[in-house]
């Protein structure tokens, strides 16, 4: 379960969490969500989110 | 002296965004109202150029023009923010609860964590000189912060100090990062000693300077690695240059 990150803002997306506040279930893989899905937050494109292996800041659910 | 790369000041991506048109929520300021940003990393559509240098993934070179340009309330998370004002009066507003005027030489670092929202606008009558540095966190979704500080001109000629990073009197930053500011009034040899593996980013704000044998005047930028220490020759006086550290 991997997360990424938007260039454009910050926005977070984590595999094992997904978006369900915007149609995505948890455990939905980075490479099944379609190539014109942007940013939540910004609009920036799926094509600028960048894998990151950062840890939750402690108290955050840890994944 | 292992040089990761040197960016002149002209192949620096370059964006200009009018308070009209496409922009016209994201950008506050009359309908003449535009700011002018040099990108020395990948940002917005720019996306020919340098990705990052280590935890850094924007140092912006920004322009924004008189009564009330800038940018309108909009969301981060995650990343660290941080703005070095040069020339001008910035008003930043937050979510944190913070409206803060910062001017010539003042700073702060804004840390968007598990989420918040900022407008940063020049609602002065001259133009507004800021840079822009985004640092990804050491922790994702941490609480959010604002903290501020200033440039001591007096105290800190003709040494670098430490503005942003893990010294007495830097603001402190949850990352393996440090910002320092390098002004000199003459010739003159400076050493800058990285942590061992770190990474080291010179841009020079104003003057001229020699690194590695490079040749570094006004906006001119270069990444160094895998050194003990920097060596910067100041080639004239007046000399102003950010120096940024980041782990790898
Ligand atoms: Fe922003
Ligand atoms: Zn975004």
């Amino acid at each position: 379960m991997k997360k990424y990150l938007c260039l454009g803002c910050g926005f977070s997306y984590d595999e094992a969490r997904g978006l369900p506040e915007h149609g995505i279930a948890p455990g939905t893989r980075w490479a099944d969500i379609p190539d014109d899905w942007v940013c939540p937050d910004c609009g920036t494109p799926k094509s600028r989110f960048e894998m990151v292996e950062i840890p939750y800041f402690e108290g955050e659910a840890a994944t | 002296m292992s040089v990761r790369f040197v960016l002149p000041a002209a192949e620096r991506g370059y964006s200009f965004l009018p308070s009209v048109g496409p922009n016209a929520s994201y950008v506050a300021g009359h309908p003449d109202g535009a700011i002018t940003r040099h990108s020395s990393f990948n940002f917005g559509e720019y996306q020919s150029g340098i990705p990052g240098f280590g935890a850094m993934r924007v140092f912006g070179d920004e322009v924004f023009m008189p009564n009330g340009t800038g940018y309108n309330m909009h969301p981060h998370h995650n990343f660290i923010i941080m703005a070095f004002v040069l020339s001008g009066t910035l008003t930043h507003i937050n979510t944190i609860g913070r409206i803060d005027e910062l001017g010539r030489d003042d700073y702060y670092v804004f840390s968007a964590g598990s989420g918040g929202k900022h407008s940063e606008l020049n609602i002065g009558e001259g133009d507004l000189g800021v840079i822009y540095v985004w640092v990804l966190p050491g922790r994702l979704l941490a609480p959010p912060s604002y903290r501020r500080a200033r440039f001591d001109r007096s105290a800190g000629a003709n040494r670098i100090t430490c503005l942003v990073g893990d010294e007495p009197g830097a603001l402190p930053i949850a990352q393996t990062f440090r910002v320092s500011r390098l002004v000199s009034d003459a010739e003159r040899r400076y050493a800058y000693r990285p942590a061992r593996p770190n990474g080291l980013y010179a841009f020079v704000v104003e003057g001229e300077v020699e690194i590695a044998d490079a040749l570094l005047t006004r906006r001119d930028s270069m990444a160094v690695e895998g050194e003990d220490q920097v060596t910067i020759d100041v080639r004239t006086g007046g000399t102003d240059v950010l120096l940024v550290e980041t782990k790898l």
